[in-house]
Parts: structure tokens; C-alpha cells; sequence
């Protein structure tokens, strides 16, 4: 048994190693449902390449779909105020197209399922070293060369990179698993204030993760909703117990 | 006093060590196989079924304990038909025991001993986008009870010869019984052969066939999407024209649309368990089908 929950507590690590960042940057732009409906949006993509290829080229498509998604709410980001509800109607419109792309297929919705409802638990090994190459290659990207952009051409990457995050983030691990970790430990580290935010979610999110992995094992509950029902609980818990009002960044 | 006592238990303890080692270890994806290979099987098997009987038995949530019982397996029987497809892959390829991966000794696919009904045919295949083995409902048809029986028996036999004695007769026993029963399901569901039903989904058409009943529609527009307003019209036109004795409706699917075609046509809506443990009182294989009848005959 160790070996699984060793590969669940892996795949918790290297989604978390970046997810965070993008966490406390989505935070601070007050964006939180971007992730969502890129996911969402991803999840479209899948349903095309089912009802029209057969399932075939399901990955490129579903990224492609990703990243029109990311450009889209970057674009809009720059021109618009109402960009919060931009993002969740494109969840909705996301989440509605791909019911009635898959109401025309016989057993649409059992493939979809098969497709998309993935579990932590059952990520393969090969699988998470792949994801941990790609985000230690956008992790590099993001440090060396996004972080010396400005203006427009910043906001295109940000979303461009955290597209393609979230596209292979929701094939290991599923919509609210990911939603919870990139969320999750990254409001806790907000709420604490001190330090370095980046490492304090790596480090919360990661006992975190092996409590609720733990906890898990122990009752025999479904391991990606009791790593989301841990993230979300505690994350819940700092808010409302944090001192004083004010978890701003400016001291 | 005390040492011999002390002897006894530990000699019993010594001599029970190998007979409780060489039960044979038994998973099964869902609780009626379970069920069954217990009357197959009795005290020479352990037997743990991974799904719950309530639960939709085409996306079933797994937990850790599954892979656990996946790896102590020596013998895994599942339904087939594709009614596994969407959760027992990953699950079987996590817990990685060769007893009981496709193809080996220790994996026994149940659809292999019956036929199957709405098979597609290779024209309607080549377009992938049809359920290619058929339906996977086919244990609610209880003549099938006995087959299945047999391959269970057939498989226990080869993988633990020492005890197959025990499992012929159990066989025959169950078999027996089963019959009873059959004669007496035959006799109860008799006046119902020709009645016109509906079903929320395709899970039923077994049993529907098996005693005469005709099936007019089903609720949902395609096997897991809900239904749409113009299917509902045409169910009701359908209605209209045709005496419908009852609309069945499974224990996990929604039944707001079952309810509002029941009032408004006057139907009544008949919850039937699909699986051992859907119903309270369906608690084994021979009280599901009691269940069922009674539910059926009875309105």
C-alpha cells in the first residue's frame, strides 16, 4: 500500500511546486475561478476530439482549447472590470457545450467520465515524472524569462503558462483536487503574511497533503476528496481565525 | 493444568494456521457476485466485493481499500460487458498483482457465460461509438443465476482442487434451490407477460424480456444523459397511445423525471434494486429477486 500513497503523496508535491505560485498570483489578482474555466475549457476540448476524431488527439486539443481560454481572460483582463464574471460564465458556457456536445453520442457521458473524472490515487509513475519535467521547465521559464516581462506581454505569458498547467494538472488529478491545492495553501500563506509566501504554502500544503493522505488510509475515504476536504477546511479555518483584519501584503 | 491449556490452544492455533492460509481470496467488483460465490463457495473462500449495491455501478468511487483487496486477491470475478470500464482499469493496474490481470488464471469476466442482448452490429462498431459488448444488465435476468454459478464453480474448482468436492455440492444445492425459485418468479410474474413499461435506464431489459414484459421507452434520452424536453414528449406521446403499466426507476439515478411522467400520466413508479444491498430489503441474491417480483407484481 505504501507504494500508492508514496505516488499520491509525489503527484501532491509536484502539482503543489507550482500551483502555488500561480496560487498566490491568481490571489492577488483576484481571479480565483480562472482555474476553473481554463480547466473547464480544457474539458471541452476533450469532448470535441471525442464526438468529432473519436477521441483522437485529445491532449493537443484539449490544450489548444486551454490556451484560447488563457488569452481570452488575458485580453479581457486588460480592457475590462468585469473580468470575475467573464471567467465564470466561461465555466458555465465550458461546462454547458460540452453536455450538449455529448447528449449526440451514444455513452458520451461514461467516456467523458472515463476521460476526465481522474483520481489521485491511481496516477502512474511515468505520469508524474512527465508532469514534473514539464513544471520544472515552466518553473524555469516563468523565473528567467517571465519575470522580466512587463505590461501585456507578462499578462499573455501568465495566462499562456498557467493554461498549460492546469490542462496537464486536470488529466493527473481532477478539477477540484487541483482547484484546492492551488487555493488551498496559498490563502493560509496569504493569511500568515510573514515570510516568504511562496515557501510557507509549499510547506503547509505539503503536511497538508500527508495528513489528508494519512487520514485517508486510515478511513478508507476517497483520497482526492479528503486531500480537497483538508485544503479547503484549513484554508477556511485561517480566514476566519487570522488576527486583526488586514492580510494584505503591505505590512 | 494451566501448560496443557496453554499447549491445546497453541496447537489448535498451529494446526488452523495453513487451513485459514489456504482460503482462497476472492474479489469481486460488485455484491451480487460476491453473494453468488459465497453459495458457491462457502467457508473455503473468503469473499469481498469492492462496489456497494446503492451505488451506480457504472462510475464507482474508489478508495484505498480497494487496491488493499486487489492485492490479496487470488481470484477477481467482475460483470464484463464494459460495465467495469470506467473504474476498474486504473485500479487493477495500481494494485499491479499478476494473480488477477486480464487474461491470467485468477481474473474470471462473467459476460462470457451468457449471451448478450443489443450487441451492435461491425457496421454500426465501425463508428466507435457504441457500446460494443452489448448490454451489461444481464444478471437481472435470474435464469442467468445459473450459469454464472457453474463458470464460478467451474473457476473455484480448477484454482483450489483440493476443496472441489465442496463446491459441487454446493452448486448443486444452489442450483436447486434456485429453481425453486424460478418456478415460483415464473408463476408470480405470469400475468404480467405482454404489459407495456418504461425504465430510467437499460438496466432492466433482461428481466423484461425473460418474463414478457414490453419495454415502450426509456427516460433518459441515451445511456448517462438525462433526458431532453422533446424525448419527454415523445415518451408521453408514446404514452398516450399505449396502456403503461409502471415506470421503473433505479436507486441512483435521478427520478425527478420518472415522478412528473408518473403524476401526470397516473403510472405508478417502481423503485427496483439493481444489485444486492440497493433496497433494504434485498440483503442476498434470493430476497433481491423476491424483492423484485414483489415490487413488480405487487405495484
Amino acid at each position: 500500500m505504501s507504494d500508492i500513497l508514496f505516488s499520491a503523496f509525489l503527484l501532491s508535491v509536484v502539482l503543489l511546486g507550482i500551483n502555488s505560485y500561480f496560487g498566490l498570483e491568481i490571489i492577488r489578482r483576484g481571479i480565483i475561478f480562472t482555474d476553473l474555466a481554463i480547466g473547464q475549457t480544457a474539458a471541452l476540448g476533450a469532448a470535441v476530439s471525442l464526438f468529432f476524431f473519436d477521441g483522437r488527439l485529445m491532449y493537443p486539443i484539449s490544450l489548444l482549447f486551454a490556451l484560447l481560454a488563457g488569452l481570452l481572460i488575458s485580453l479581457v483582463a486588460r480592457r475590462s472590470n468585469n473580468l470575475e464574471a467573464f471567467i465564470g460564465l466561461m465555466y458555465a458556457f465550458g461546462f454547458a457545450a460540452v453536455y450538449i456536445i455529448l447528449s449526440k453520442s451514444y455513452h458520451g457521458m461514461e467516456e467523458f467520465q472515463k476521460l476526465m473524472a481522474a483520481d489521485i490515487l491511481f496516477t502512474p509513475m511515468k505520469d508524474i515524472t512527465h508532469t514534473a519535467l514539464l513544471y520544472a521547465a515552466l518553473g524555469a521559464f516563468i523565473w528567467f524569462v517571465q519575470r522580466r516581462t512587463t505590461g501585456t506581454l507578462r499578462d499573455i505569458l501568465f495566462f499562456v503558462t498557467f493554461a498549460v498547467t492546469v490542462t496537464s494538472a486536470v488529466r493527473l488529478a481532477g478539477v477540484l483536487v487541483l482547484f484546492s491545492l492551488l487555493v488551498g495553501p496559498a490563502l493560509i500563506a496569504t493569511v500568515i503574511g510573514r515570510g516568504i509566501p511562496l515557501v510557507n504554502a509549499w510547506v503547509i500544503g505539503t503536511l497538508v497533503n500527508v495528513g489528508a493522505i494519512a487520514l485517508s488510509y486510515r478511513f478508507d475515504f476517497p483520497t482526492g476528496y479528503t486531500i480537497v476536504f483538508c485544503n479547503a477546511l484549513l484554508a477556511l479555518l485561517a480566514v476566519m481565525l487570522r488576527r486583526g483584519g488586514n492580510s494584505s501584503p503591505h505590512h | 493444568m494451566k501448560r496443557t491449556a496453554l499447549f491445546v490452544i497453541l496447537a489448535a492455533g498451529i494446526l488452523a494456521l495453513p487451513l485459514t492460509a489456504a482460503k482462497l481470496q476472492v474479489v469481486t467488483t460488485y455484491p451480487y457476485i460476491a453473494k453468488l460465490t459465497e453459495h458457491i463457495g462457502g467457508a473455503q473462500v473468503n469473499v469481498h466485493a469492492l462496489a456497494g449495491g446503492q451505488w451506480d455501478p457504472h462510475t464507482i468511487m474508489a478508495k484505498p481499500s480497494f487496491i488493499a483487496k486487489l492485492r490479496r486477491a487470488d481470484l477477481l470475478i467482475i460483470n464484463g460487458a464494459q460495465l467495469e470500464i470506467g473504474w476498474l482499469p486504473p485500479l487493477l493496474s495500481q494494485a499491479n498483482n499478476p494473480k488477477v490481470n486480464v487474461g491470467s488464471q485468477g481474473m474470471l469476466d462473467l459476460s462470457r457465460a451468457v449471451k448478450l442482448i443489443d450487441v451492435p452490429d461491425s457496421v454500426s462498431r465501425a463508428h466507435g461509438d457504441i457500446h460494443p459488448d452489448g448490454n451489461p444488465h444481464y444478471y437481472l435476468n435470474p435464469d442467468n443465476m445459473l450459469p454464472l454459478a457453474e463458470a464460478i464453480a467451474a473457476k473455484l474448482e480448477r484454482m483450489d482442487p483440493a476443496a472441489s468436492q465442496t463446491f459441487v455440492e454446493n452448486l448443486a444445492q444452489f442450483k436447486l434451490k434456485w429453481q425453486a425459485k424460478l418456478a415460483e418468479w415464473e408463476k408470480r410474474l405470469a400475468p404480467l407477460s405482454g404489459a407495456w413499461v418504461i425504465e430510467y435506464h437499460k438496466n432492466y431489459d433482461y428481466l423484461l424480456r425473460r418474463y414478457g414484459l414490453q419495454l415502450l421507452g426509456t427516460v433518459e434520452l441515451l445511456p448517462g444523459i438525462p433526458p431532453t424536453s422533446k424525448h419527454i414528449q415523445e415518451l408521453e406521446n408514446k404514452i398516450a397511445g399505449a396502456k403503461v403499466r409502471c415506470i421503473l426507476q433505479d436507486v441512483y439515478n435521478p427520478d425527478e423525471a420518472s415522478r412528473h411522467l408518473a403524476s401526470k400520466h397516473d403510472i405508478p413508479m417502481i423503485k427496483l434494486p439493481h444489485d444486492v444491498g440497493a433496497v433494504r430489503e434485498a440483503e442476498g441474491l434470493f430476497s433481491m429477486f423476491d424483492e423484485i417480483v414483489r415490487r413488480l407484481s405487487h405495484e
